[in-house]
């Protein structure tokens, strides 16, 4: 597996299904990050103009919401991520050859350093939710190396 | 429940124990507690949120009593008078503050056995030096976010008990905290490195403050909201994965306290208006005293280095992005004083202009 392998679609609602149901196997991992209570939007922006959006719903240690969503729609969620889709791309590529995110491909760094990856919410409140639940959303996406190995 | 206690139930008892003392059955033959008030159990357990149903679960706005006595138990008249002076819900309360208990509960760590120690490696000595130097910051001003939550305790009513409890979780927090970055400051062998006026300064304006409530727009607003940013940082001024996870776990902690300042300080100003003034006039000085902190020439220096990756690049990279990061520090914390009610944008000395944040991308307060 490479940083160019294309088997990933991530601008697909189901590779987040594929991301929740790593989460969802694996309690033992995520009992120790602990329980969250939050719905998280991804927005990627496509090249062509338009934008995939995913919600992700998590409630204690399982991610029980995957639903592709409309424009505008993040603003219900506690939180939204919000980038390019080459730079979302660029992070489970990352995830995919580290076996992790390491460096600034890191969820938080990326949404820190604010210049390709930004996080929002239509309450200050929501937005420190991403900060409380960090390590889990990092864990769910790393999730991205068990989903790109798995066969098919 | 069927088996509802009744006056005349378990009518045969004894009445006095066999050296003759009198008996008390009260508790059995029928108090004023909710016999069959049954919480369920949601799909994580039985949470404080599940709980709260029948006379325990209405928190009363002023509790007529000062007793320790639990909220929704049949309470025997007089009863001592504890001496609490936070009687009112407003004073302590925040909407959030059983869930934020039980997440607490929930994401519990250990400063001896999450953090992978055994992967420390030798660092360039000006960057083992700026981590110990920030690490020693750290550990100080970590411990007041337990002090000041201890003094104002016992003196909260014990009606607003999940309050407490979760600022017990709160001590707990800042104990590891303090813990793990004295660690770290000791475990590679730079050690503890200075200790400047300004952050004590910071510290005891926080601790002296006359009210909770100012105390808690000091510490969980301002200082805390401060202290989140620097945690956020750590992904980019680690050095090395051992500091990466030390920055990761405090980062979720630190959210929370932040998460419950703002919305108490919302509770607060919603319930008594006249309290807004009084936050206003903590946050006019302790902004202040926070500039003087951040500023101060040690903190920044050390920050720089790691976020440059050492002296050689700190000034074409390490004041950059710290200036960068600074705008994002200020406008979050004024984005939280906004939620929580508090309107700083237009009241604030923090030199807004100068680094260039716009006061029109701020939601007024409601
Ligand atoms: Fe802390
Ligand atoms: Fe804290």
């Amino acid at each position: 597996m490479t940083a160019t392998d294309t088997r990933l679609e991530v601008d697909r609602i189901r590779f987040f299904e594929a991301l929740a149901d790593e989460m969802n196997a694996d309690p033992t991992r995520f009992e120790v990050l602990g329980d969250v209570d939050m719905s998280i939007a991804l927005v990627m922006r496509r090249p062509t103009g338009d934008a995939f959006r995913a919600q992700l719903v998590f409630d204690g240690i399982r991610c029980d919401g995957v639903d592709e969503i409309g424009e505008g729609d993040e603003r219900q969620a506690h939180c939204w991520l919000e980038g390019d889709l080459a730079d979302w791309q660029a992070m489970f590529a990352n995830i995919v050859e580290n076996g992790r995110a390491v460096g600034r491909q890191t969820i938080n760094s990326l949404t820190l350093v604010g210049d390709r990856i930004t996080v929002h919410g239509a309450d200050p409140l929501g937005v420190d939710r991403f900060f409380r639940y960090n390590q889990t959303v990092q864990a769910l996406l790393d999730g991205a190396a068990a989903v790109a190995a798995a066969p098919g | 429940m069927t088996n509802v206690a009744t006056p005349d139930a378990y009518a045969n008892l004894p009445e006095t124990n066999p050296l003759g003392f009198p008996l008390d059955w009260s508790w059995l033959r029928g108090s004023k507690s909710e016999w069959g008030v049954q919480p369920k159990p949601s799909s994580r357990g039985l949470t404080m949120m599940d709980i709260a149903v029948g006379a325990y679960g209405e928190v009363p706005d002023e509790p007529p009593r000062r007793t320790m006595a639990p909220r929704g138990c049949d309470i025997e008249d007089p009863t001592p008078d504890m001496g609490y002076i936070l009687n009112k819900k407003s004073q302590v309360w925040s909407d959030n503050v059983r869930e934020l208990y039980e997440e607490a509960v929930a994401r519990q760590w250990s400063a001896t056995r999450d953090i992978p120690w055994g992967e420390l490696q030798e660092l360039p000595d000006d960057v083992e030096h700026a981590i110990c130097q920030l690490c020693t910051f750290l550990s100080e001003v970590e411990m007041i976010a337990a002090d000041l939550p201890a003094k104002w305790m016992w003196r909260m009513n014990h009606d607003f008990l999940e309050a407490k409890m979760f600022l017990c979780t709160q001590i707990m927090d800042e104990a590891r905290h303090s813990e793990v970055f004295r660690k770290r400051a000791l475990a590679n062998g730079g050690g503890l490195l200075k200790s400047k006026a300004a952050g004590t300064e910071l510290l005891r304006s926080i601790l002296q403050a006359k009210t909770y409530t100012q105390a808690s727009s000091l510490m969980h607003l301002l200082g805390e909201g401060f202290v989140l940013d620097i945690f956020r940082m750590g992904e980019l001024i680690s050095p090395t994965d051992v500091e990466k996870r030390i920055f990761r776990m405090a980062m979720q902690d630190e959210a929370r306290h932040v998460a419950y300042g703002t919305l108490h300080l919302r509770y607060a100003v919603e319930h008594d208006p006249d309290v807004a003034e009084e936050i206003h006039e903590a946050l006019d000085h302790g902004e202040m005293v926070l500039m003087e902190v951040g500023t101060q020439p040690d903190l920044t220096t050390a920050l720089a280095t790691l976020l440059a990756g050492g002296v050689e690049n700190i000034e074409t990279e390490g004041f950059p992005l710290q200036s960068q990061l600074s705008v994002k520090l200020l406008t979050s914390y004024l984005a939280r004083c906004e939620r929580a009610g508090l309107n700083r944008v237009q009241r604030t000395l923090l030199p807004l202009d100068l680094l260039g944040i716009d006061p029109d991308t701020f939601t007024p307060a409601a």
